[in-house]
């Protein structure tokens, strides 16, 4: 019996050898694979209608992520690295719910997407089950931060502040112009974003004295805009007020030029296809349309600086590559003030954010229910193959060019 | 042999329940979502032939009947379920009157589904009821008296539920008077109608119960979303997806609707899980699928002929 015992009692401790032996050989690994990292999940349609602004805002994002894991990380955390998990939404709000439960699950500390606003609707929705924050980058339906969840955080404009500020930029460039524009007409895309924006603006058109003669809605997709822009001509308006995604932008704004629709100007609130992209392949087309949109503020030399970074690696810049970059920036600052990836901490820190290393044209972040009371969008025209911000004076890098002149 | 096979489904049925990954529940209950409303379509579409292009009609009243019915008047979500069964009847019953008393079948019949599905979408984006193309954002209150679930787990219930009463449905339709006189119809309308089964009443009462049960599928959305708008409920790649589920599963079969939601999602989520290149997964999606239309005519449920006569 002993005999049999002894075997086995030198087999187990021979187990037991090998075992701490491997635990200790594994202790360096085990330290080293915790070197803390905060995963950040970038949730964005990359495929399907919003592929290009989806594609931009995730590019946006993952520079934010190489800059502040080049930067050393976040020092509060020990210089946890930041780390993307990325999530293609594919236009639909179910998947970009389902992603959040697959990050969430992944181990992500904070959100951020999704582009569109109904994207953004599902998928804030979904995180708040887990109290993740979750930062907006771009989505403008002011429903994204009124319906009370306490996770969710929006650095850059809603839709109410942006109408606000658009129609006082009207007004101001009007008047400065000796008011030409008296009449308009408001064209817009027929989802949640240009509904709402439409009603919003044909609301208060009307208070800067432009009076409103028509709302034209269309579909997305609207691959031919020569009735709408037919019964624009027969409205006579001094404005058309534009409010669409990119195709049908430039579309309805190539339909105007081809129809020779005599304008004051066009204005346009978010104009989707109001880019340098549009600048230069269409110049004739897009010189002075005005647009009252996100921007950086051209005055800061880290903004050209970011711009040329975009530029050199071959892609023409475009607004959603600064939301990508500070909807990432915006929560990591907040993991730094936290000193941590708690959900709770980080949430207290975002809410008390005052968050001003960026170079948008907002002045210092103040949340109020999650939505950064400081942040404005800027007036911007097409002057010669480049996009100048017009208004505010404290931002403007060119005069107005309103109206435009005649044919 | 029919034993085994109920357990089998049981086991696959009831296993997301054993596993802690909300996510992957989540996926099993999007599976038995797209099978529940593919059995919605199947009741008309397949056992009646009433191929509808436009079946977001349905899942569109029903989801805004709880959105609205919640947000404007406070009624509790779950008499939600009553209220859309019997709109999306109603609903149903109608578009099939008017279609069928005007002897629509086929492709016009499609055609027109479609049309009423975009004459919904476009009344739903300019009515104030549904507050425009603003669509409708039901509050978080997590709660199931509130009908709306933290644990995916027990939305996936609910969704298990509904699709078994579905498939319950479609079972009784194999071997009822009215299943048989529905398929006569949908085999030959004038030899039906010879042997007096009254054609517009049969395909209206299909109808009606299809749109009712995909309703249903509009409740359980926007509870478990909270936010609906016109291209989401009436949109058409609502209807494409239960369209393509039965489609892909076998039409007029019990069991095809589970069997091609099962696939499609496999297909679609494995993809999207697996391949980070973006547009592969859709491609792939679309390839997968168009091998399948071209290698089994009759679905994944036509498979088990196939073999038996080969």
């Amino acid at each position: 019996m002993t005999d049999k015992t002894r075997p086995d009692a030198a087999r187990l401790s021979r187990r037991a050898a090998l075992a701490t032996g491997a635990a200790t050989l594994a202790l360096p690994l085990v330290a080293r694979a915790q070197a803390p990292v905060v995963k950040v999940g970038l949730i964005h349609p990359v495929t399907g209608a919003l592929a290009g602004a989806g594609q931009r805002c995730r590019m946006g994002g993952q520079m934010a992520i190489t800059d502040i894991n080049a930067a050393g990380g976040i020092k509060a955390m020990g210089g946890a690295k930041l780390e993307a998990l990325l999530g293609d939404a594919q236009g639909r709000p179910e998947i970009a719910a389902s992603l959040v439960d697959q990050m969430a699950e992944a181990g992500a500390s904070g959100f951020t997407g999704c582009f569109a606003s109904a994207l953004g609707l599902a998928a804030t929705q979904a995180a708040a089950k887990y109290n993740i924050p979750f930062s907006i980058d771009s989505g403008i339906a002011d429903a994204l931060t009124t319906r009370g969840l306490k996770n969710v955080f929006r650095f850059f404009p809603n839709n109410t502040t942006a109408t606000t500020d658009a129609m006082a930029a009207l007004d101001q460039i009007n008047r400065k112009a000796g008011s030409p524009a008296k009449t308009a007409v408001i064209v817009h895309e027929d989802s949640e974003f240009g509904t709402n924006s439409a009603k919003l603006q044909a609301a208060a058109l009307p208070k800067i004295g432009i009076e409103v003669k028509a709302l034209i809605p269309h579909a997305t997709p609207t691959r031919d805009f020569t009735n709408i822009v037919l019964r624009i001509k027969s409205e006579k308006p001094d404005l058309v007020v534009i409010t669409n995604y990119e195709n049908e932008y430039v579309l309805l704004a190539r339909t105007l030029v081809q129809q020779r629709v005599d304008l004051v100007s066009t204005f346009s609130i978010s104009g989707g296809g109001f880019s340098l992209k549009f600048a230069k392949e269409a110049p004739a087309v897009a010189e002075n349309m005005i647009d009252f949109n996100h921007w950086y503020n051209p005055k800061d030399p880290r903004a050209l600086a970011f711009r040329k970074r975009i530029e050199d690696s071959g892609q023409i810049f475009s607004w959603e590559y600064p939301f990508g970059y500070f909807a990432v920036r915006l929560l990591a600052d907040a993991w730094e003030r936290a000193g941590s990836a708690d959900k709770d901490k980080t949430i207290a820190a975002l809410a008390a954010s005052t968050f001003s290393d960026h170079f948008m044209p907002y002045g210092p972040t103040k949340f109020t229910d999650g939505q950064n009371a400081g942040s404005h969008p800027v007036a911007l025209q097409i002057q010669k193959g480049d996009i100048k911000v017009i208004w505010p004076e404290a931002f403007a890098d060119a005069p107005a060019v309103f109206p435009r002149p005649k044919a | 042999m029919k034993p085994v096979l109920a357990l089998l489904v049981a086991v696959v049925a009831l296993a997301p329940f054993a596993s802690s990954s909300q996510y992957l529940v989540n996926i099993a209950m999007l599976t038995a979502f797209s099978a529940f409303i593919g059995q919605g379509w199947n009741i008309s579409g397949g056992f009646g032939g009433l191929t509808s292009f436009g079946h977001a009609v349905f899942f569109g009243v029903g989801a805004y009947t709880v959105a609205i019915l919640q947000t404007r008047w406070g009624i509790n979500p779950w008499l939600g379920l009553p209220a859309a069964f019997v709109l999306g009847g109603l609903v149903g019953a109608g578009i099939g009157f008017l279609s069928f008393r005007a002897g629509l079948r086929g492709s016009y019949f499609a055609l027109v589904t479609l049309a009423f599905a975009e004459v919904f979408r476009v009344l739903s984006n300019s009515s104030d009821l549904t507050h425009g193309g603003l669509g409708i954002n039901v509050k978080l209150q997590l709660g199931a008296a509130n009908f709306q679930f933290a644990d995916r787990r027990a939305s996936y219930a609910v969704v298990l539920v509904l699709l078994a009463g579905a498939t319950a449905i479609a079972a009784w339709l194999k071997r009822s008077r009215f299943g048989a006189r529905l398929v006569a119809v949908r085999e030959n309308e004038d030899a039906a109608q010879a042997l007096g089964v009254g054609l517009v009443r049969t395909k209206t009462a299909a109808l009606a119960l299809s749109g009712a049960l995909t309703a249903l599928g509009g409740v359980v959305y926007t509870q478990t979303y909270l936010y609906i708008d016109p291209s989401i409920a009436f949109g058409v790649e609502r209807s494409v997806e239960m369209l393509l589920v039965v489609m892909i599963g076998g039409a007029g079969t019990v069991w095809g609707p589970i069997l091609g939601a099962i696939a499609l999602h496999l297909i679609a989520d494995v993809s999207r899980t697996w391949i980070d290149t973006p547009g592969f997964a859709p491609m792939l999606y679309g390839v997968v699928l168009l091998a399948i239309i071209a290698a089994l005519p009759g679905g994944i449920a036509g498979l088990k002929g196939r073999l038996g006569r080969a």
